[in-house]
C-alpha cells in the first residue's frame, strides 16, 4: 500500500514538470515586454529596467528561469508578481475561496447525481428517470454563464433569497448559488453515469444471489448495487475536482467572487506571467493529488483491487 | 429475421447471434456471412429513432450553416443603434439586439462559427488521438511510455484556463483576424489540450482488440504489423472513440461560448457567432430586460450541442446493443 502511494507520487513527479514546463513557455516565450508595462508612459530607465530583468531573472536564459522557479516552488516561494507582492499572499487569499467552492460544488453534484441517478436508474424508462435524462442533456447543452445569469436574475434579483453576488467578504452561505452552478454539468454527467451504471448492476448474477437470499430491496440496492456501481462515478469526481477549479473562471466572474479563477484570470489579461504560472502549477497539483486519492479509494470500494 | 439452420433433432429455442450471451443460444445463423462491426452497427442504428431525430437536426443546422441567406433576408453584420432593442417587425421576426443588429439573422449567421469551432477542433483532436493512442497501445515500450507520459502532462493541465492563455497569447502576436483566422486560433487553443482524452481511450481499445483471435488470424494467413494495425485493429477499435468524438464536438461548441463570454474567444468585431451574442446579452439579463435577445442564440446552441449528444447516444447504442437491452 505505502509502497504503491510512493510509487504514485514518483510518477506525478514528471507530470508536474513537464506541465509547469508548458505553461512556463506559453506564457514567457510570448512577445511583448512585460517590464515595459511598468513605466507607464515614463521613458524606461535601462538601469532600472536591468535590476528589475534581474529581480525577477529576466535576464537569464529560459530553461534557467524555468529551473529557478521550480527551486522556488518547491518551498512555496513563487516569486513576486510584476506589482511587488508576493505571489504566494494573493494566492492564499484567493485559495480558500475556490477550494471552498469547489468542494461546494462537488458535495452538490454528488449527493445530487447519486441520489438522483440511482432512482433513475433503479426504475429505468419511468417518468423520473425520463425527467432527469432530458434534464441532464439540457444541462451539458446550455453554456453553465447562461444558467449562471438566469439563476443569479431569478433567486438574487426577483426572489431576493440570495445576494446577487459574492464580493470581498465571502462566506460559506454566500457561495451556495454558485457552488449550485459550478456543479450543475458535472451533476449531468454523474446522474448519467451512476444511472447507466446502477442499472447495468441490476441485472448481474450477485444481485440475483443477493435478491434470492431474501435480503430487502434496500440492503440490495445499498450494499450489492451502489457499492458497484460507484466505481466509474468516483473516478469521475477525482478528475472533476481539478476541472470544477478551472471551471471556477467563469462561475466567480459572474457571482464576482475573489478566487483563484478570477486572480487567473485577470492575470492573463494583464500579462501577470509569474502569477499565472503558480496558478496553473497549484491547479494541475490539485488535479495529481486528486487523481492519486481516487486511485486509493478504488481499493476501499472494490476489494478485489489490492495495490501491493 | 433472417433464415436459421436448425440441425436434425433440434427443435428448441434458437436466438439471433447478435444480442444473445453464448450460453443461451442451442444454435446460431449459418446462412449469413459474418459481418464486421461497422455493418451490423449500421443495421441497428438505421432503426434508431434517437439516430433519425438527431440526424434529421444536424441535416437542418448543415443546411443552415451552408446556406444561412435561404431563412433571412437581413444583413447579419448590419447594426443600427436607433434599433436597439426594437421588438419584431416585418423582415425582422425576433426583434433586435442591443447593438441594433437582427437577432434572428444573426443567430443563423452564427451557426457557422460556433459548428466549425466544433467540427474542426473535434477532427483535429479524434486525428491526433487516434494516431498516438494507435501506436501507443500496439507498440507498447518505450513508444507507449512517452506517448502515455505526454497525454498525461496535457491531461492535467486545465483545459478552460490552457485555452485563455493560449488565446490571450495569440491576441497580442496576430490583434487583426478574420473569419478563418479567429476560428483556427479557437480550435487550436481547445484541440491543444484536449487530445489526450482520445489518445487514452484509443490505446485501450487497441490493447483489447490486439490481443482477440481474429488478429491472430490475420497475422497467420501473412497480414504485417502495419497491415494488421491499419485494417484490423484500429477499424475495430474506433467505436468508442467516435461515440467519444460525437459528444466532445457539443462540448467545444459549449467551450467556445464560454471563451467568448469571458472576452477570449471569437473577435466580436469579425464574427458573428452564438457565443458572442449571448455574452453581449449578459447586461440585459442582469437587469431582467429583453431575456428573449440571449434566448434566441441560446437556444440555437443548445438544440446544436443537444443534436450531436443525442447522435452519440445512437451510434454507442449501435455499437454496444447490450447496454440498451439492460
Amino acid at each position: 500500500m505505502w509502497w504503491y502511494v510512493g510509487k504514485r507520487l514518483l510518477q506525478t513527479i514528471p507530470v508536474i514538470l513537464g506541465a509547469t514546463f508548458i505553461i512556463y513557455a506559453l506564457v514567457f516565450l510570448r512577445p511583448g515586454d512585460p517590464i515595459a508595462g511598468l513605466f507607464g508612459e515614463k521613458p524606461v530607465n535601462e538601469g532600472v529596467k536591468e535590476q528589475i530583468e534581474a529581480q525577477y531573472n529576466l535576464d537569464k536564459p529560459f530553461l534557467v528561469q524555468w529551473l529557478l522557479f521550480l527551486k522556488g516552488a518547491v518551498t512555496l516561494d513563487f516569486g513576486n508578481s510584476y506589482t511587488g507582492r508576493p505571489v504566494i499572499d494573493l494566492v492564499s487569499q484567493a485559495f480558500p475561496v475556490t477550494i471552498t467552492l469547489a468542494l461546494m460544488a462537488l458535495a452538490i453534484e454528488m449527493v445530487l447525481g447519486i441520489v438522483a441517478g440511482t432512482i433513475a436508474g433503479l426504475r429505468r424508462g419511468g417518468l423520473f428517470d425520463s425527467t432527469m435524462l432530458v434534464t441532464s442533456l439540457i444541462v451539458i447543452a446550455v453554456p453553465i454563464f447562461v444558467f449562471g445569469f438566469v439563476l443569479q436574475l431569478i433567486f438574487g434579483v426577483k426572489l431576493g433569497w440570495v445576494d446577487p453576488t459574492v464580493g470581498g467578504d465571502w462566506s460559506v452561505s454566500k457561495l451556495i448559488l454558485p457552488a449550485f452552478v459550478l456543479g450543475l454539468v458535472s451533476f449531468a454527467y454523474v446522474l448519467r453515469l451512476t444511472r447507466t451504471s446502477v442499472a447495468e448492476n441490476l441485472s448481474t448474477d450477485h444481485v440475483r444471489t443477493a435478491r434470492a437470499k431474501g435480503l430487502t430491496q434496500r440492503q440490495v440496492v445499498k450494499n450489492h448495487v451502489l457499492r458497484n456501481s460507484l466505481i466509474p462515478v468516483v473516478t469521475f469526481l477525482g478528475v472533476d475536482l481539478g476541472a470544477l477549479m478551472a471551471g471556477a473562471v467563469v462561475t466567480e466572474s459572474i457571482f464576482n467572487i475573489p478566487g483563484v479563477g478570477n486572480l487567473a484570470y485577470n492575470a492573463i489579461k494583464r500579462g501577470e506571467n509569474p502569477t499565472v504560472v503558480s496558478v496553473v502549477t497549484i491547479m494541475v497539483l490539485v488535479y495529481v493529488l486528486a487523481s492519486l486519492l481516487v486511485d486509493l479509494l478504488y481499493a476501499w470500494l472494490d476489494p478485489r483491487i489490492r495495490y501491493a | 429475421m433472417p433464415e436459421i439452420a436448425i440441425r436434425p433433432g433440434q427443435e428448441r429455442f434458437v436466438a439471433p447471434l447478435e444480442e444473445t450471451p453464448l450460453q443461451d443460444v442451442d444454435s446460431v445463423d449459418l446462412s449469413a456471412a459474418p459481418e464486421s462491426q461497422w455493418k451490423e452497427a449500421w443495421k441497428r442504428l438505421r432503426k434508431s429513432p434517437l439516430f433519425w431525430i438527431s440526424g434529421t437536426l444536424l441535416v437542418i443546422i448543415a443546411i443552415v450553416v451552408a446556406f444561412p441567406g435561404l431563412f433571412t433576408s437581413a444583413d447579419p453584420s448590419y447594426e443600427n443603434l436607433s434599433d436597439s432593442l426594437a421588438p419584431a417587425r416585418e423582415g425582422h421576426p425576433l426583434g433586435f439586439t442591443q447593438q441594433g443588429g437582427d437577432v434572428w439573422a444573426r443567430t443563423l449567421y452564427g451557426a457557422r462559427a460556433s459548428v466549425a469551432v466544433g467540427v474542426f477542433a473535434t477532427l483535429f483532436v479524434t486525428v491526433v488521438g487516434v494516431v498516438t493512442g494507435a501506436i501507443a497501445g500496439f507498440f507498447g515500450g518505450w513508444v507507449d511510455s512517452l506517448i502515455s507520459r505526454l497525454s498525461d502532462i496535457f491531461f492535467s493541465i486545465p483545459l478552460l484556463l490552457a485555452a485563455i492563455v493560449v488565446i490571450s497569447i495569440i491576441n497580442n502576436i496576430w490583434p487583426e483576424r478574420q473569419f478563418w483566422g479567429s476560428v483556427f486560433v479557437v480550435v487550436g487553443a481547445l484541440a491543444l489540450f484536449a487530445w489526450p482524452q482520445i489518445t487514452r481511450q484509443m490505446r485501450g481499445a487497441v490493447l483489447s482488440v490486439k490481443s482477440l483471435e481474429f488478429v491472430d488470424a490475420a497475422t497467420a494467413i501473412g497480414a504485417s504489423r502495419w497491415k494488421n494495425l491499419v485494417r484490423h485493429i484500429v477499424p475495430n477499435a474506433m467505436a468508442p472513440v467516435i461515440v467519444t468524438a460525437t459528444i466532445t464536438l457539443g462540448v467545444f461548441i459549449v467551450a467556445e461560448a464560454t471563451l467568448s463570454f469571458l472576452g477570449l474567444g471569437l473577435p466580436r468585431s469579425s464574427v458573428v457567432s452564438w457565443g458572442n451574442d449571448i455574452a453581449a446579452a449578459q447586461v440585459l439579463v442582469r437587469s431582467g430586460q429583453h431575456l428573449e435577445v440571449m434566448f434566441v442564440p441560446a437556444t440555437a446552441l443548445a438544440i446544436t450541442v443537444l443534436a450531436f449528444i443525442l447522435l452519440g447516444d445512437a451510434v454507442r447504442e449501435a455499437f454496444d446493443p447490450k447496454a440498451r437491452k439492460k
